[in-house]
C-alpha cells in the first residue's frame, strides 16, 4: 500500500519536531532509526493518523490521514513501544474482541475473528489470561494480535523488540519477518533490520538517510560516532 | 499493572448474566431506600457481606476494595447521629453498606467487557434521538473498572518510591505524581483508543 507524504512537517508549541518531508513508502518491510527524539515516533504517528501534521498531507492508500482519519486507522495498525499501554481490557480475549466492537459486526462474527486471530499467532492457550501474566514475548505478540484482528494493510510498529529477553526477541523478529502484511518497525534493535527493504533514519527531526539497512545503519553510526 | 476488578471464579454470581445482576442491583438499591427499619436494613447488609464473600475473593483483598467507601459511609453515619438520632444513622451505615458490598460483589464477577456489552445495548435505544453515543458511555464506564486497580498500584509505587528515598510519606507528596501520572496514562489509553479504531468517528 502507498503511504505518500507531501512536504508533511510537525511542530510542538512551534518548535519542529519533523522538518518538512515528502516520500513514498510502499515497500514490504521499511526501517526507521535514530537517536532517541530523532522524530522516528512522531513520523510514524504521522501514518495512523495519532497526530496531524502541521504543514502538508500525509495520505495512506489516496486517503487523507486528518479527512478520512477514521478510515485510515482501519487501514494503518500502530504497536505502542509500551504494549501493556494499548491493552484496553484485562483479558486477552476480551481485548482483542474490544478491537471489532463497535463496528457493527455480529457477536459470533467477533468472536469468530478472535479465535481465528488467536489460532494464527498460535497464541490461543493463553485466551483467557490477564495480559498482566503475559511474559514479554507474549504480550508483544498479543498486541500484534489485537491490532491485525481488525485487518489493517499497514502495521506500524514503534521499538517492537524493546525490552525483552534474547529469546522474545527472536519470537518477535520472526513474527514480524511472517507477516503479510506491509510493516513500518521504529527499532534501536539494528539486526532486526536484516533484510528490510528500506530503511530511513531520522536526525534531529529530518531525514537523514534513506537508504538500504546496510547504508542506513553505517549513516547512524557516523552520526553516533561509533 | 493491567488487572481489572473482576476475579476469576465459578460461582452461581460469576455464571448469572451481567444484565441479570445489574437488574437485581438496581432493584436492591430501591428496596433499601424503601425500607425504614435498622434491623431490617442489618438484615439486608449481613446477607449482603455473605453475597460478597461468595464470589471467592479473599478476605484481605475483599476489604481493601470497599474499606475507603465503606469509611465514608462511616462518616456520614456519624454525622446522621449528631443531627438526626442513632437509628437514622444506622439507617444509613446498614443501607449504604449493603448497597456497597452488592455494588462490590456484581463488579467482583463481571468482566469490564461483559458490563460494557450490556450499558451498550441499554444505551443503544437513546442513540436514535441523539442523547447519548451508547459506545461511548460503555467505554467510559469499562475505563472506570479498568482504572482502578491500577491507579491504587501506582499509590502503593510512589508510597514506596517515597520509601526508598527515605522521604516521609505525606499526602500531598504522593497526590501530585500520582495524580500527573494518571493524567499522562490517560493520554495515552486515550491515544490508544484512537490507534485502535474504537471510536469509528
Amino acid at each position: 500500500m502507498d503511504i505518500v507524504f507531501s512536504g508533511a512537517s510537525v511542530s510542538f508549541a512551534g518548535r519542529p519536531a519533523l522538518h518538512p518531508l515528502s516520500l513514498r513508502l510502499c515497500e514490504r518491510r521499511i526501517g526507521i532509526i535514530g537517536l532517541n527524539g530523532s522524530g522516528k515516533t512522531t513520523f510514524a504517528r504521522l501514518i495512523n493518523g495519532l497526530l496531524r501534521p502541521t504543514a502538508g498531507q500525509v495520505t495512506v492508500g489516496g486517503l487523507d490521514t486528518v479527512k478520512d482519519e477514521a478510515a485510515v486507522r482501519g487501514r494503518a495498525g500502530f504497536i505502542f513501544q509500551n504494549p501493556q499501554h494499548q491493552m484496553i481490557l484485562p483479558v486477552l480475549s476480551e481485548d482483542i474482541a474490544f478491537g471489532l466492537k463497535n463496528r457493527g459486526l455480529s457477536k459470533e462474527e467477533i468472536s469468530a475473528r478472535t479465535e481465528a486471530v488467536l489460532e494464527r499467532f498460535r497464541i490461543t492457550h493463553l485466551a483467557g489470561r490477564r495480559i498482566h501474566e503475559l511474559s514479554g514475548g507474549e504480550t508483544q505478540l498479543a498486541a500484534i494480535a489485537s491490532v491485525l484482528v481488525t485487518g489493517p494493510d499497514v502495521l506500524i510498529l514503534d521499538e517492537p523488540t524493546n525490552q525483552l529477553d534474547l529469546k522474545n526477541r527472536r519470537l518477535i523478529e520472526k513474527t514480524i519477518a511472517d507477516l503479510p502484511e506491509q510493516a513500518i518497525v521504529i527499532t534501536h534493535d539494528l539486526p532486526l533490520l536484516d533484510g528490510f527493504d528500506r530503511v530511513l533514519l531520522f536526525h534531529e527531526g529530518r531525514l537523514e538517510a534513506d537508504a538500504s539497512p546496510s547504508e542506513a545503519v553505517r549513516a547512524y553510526r557516523g552520526i553516533v560516532g561509533c | 499493572m493491567l488487572t481489572g476488578l473482576d476475579i476469576a471464579g465459578d460461582t452461581p454470581l460469576h455464571r448469572a448474566s451481567a444484565r441479570l445482576k445489574l437488574i437485581l442491583l438496581f432493584l436492591a438499591a430501591v428496596a433499601l431506600f424503601l425500607v425504614e427499619n435498622p434491623w431490617a436494613l442489618a438484615a439486608a447488609a449481613i446477607i449482603a457481606a455473605g453475597l460478597y464473600a461468595s464470589t471467592g475473593i479473599a478476605r484481605s483483598e475483599a476489604f481493601r476494595r470497599v474499606r475507603f467507601v465503606l469509611f465514608t459511609v462511616l462518616l456520614v453515619a456519624v454525622a446522621n447521629y449528631v443531627f438526626h438520632s442513632l437509628a437514622e444513622a444506622l439507617a444509613v451505615l446498614f443501607r449504604l453498606g449493603a448497597l456497597v458490598l452488592l455494588a462490590a460483589a456484581v463488579t467482583a464477577t463481571t468482566t469490564i467487557s461483559a458490563f460494557m456489552d450490556e450499558i451498550t445495548r441499554l444505551l443503544r435505544p437513546l442513540e436514535r434521538f441523539g442523547f447519548v453515543r451508547a459506545a461511548d458511555v460503555s467505554l467510559a464506564v469499562g475505563l472506570v473498572l479498568r482504572f482502578v486497580p491500577e491507579i491504587l498500584a501506582r499509590y502503593g509505587d510512589i508510597r514506596e518510591a517515597h520509601r526508598a528515598r527515605g522521604l516521609r510519606v505525606r499526602p500531598l507528596g504522593v497526590l501530585v505524581p500520582l495524580i500527573i501520572l494518571t493524567l499522562k496514562d490517560a493520554d495515552t489509553i486515550a491515544m490508544a483508543i484512537d490507534a485502535r479504531g474504537f471510536r469509528r468517528q
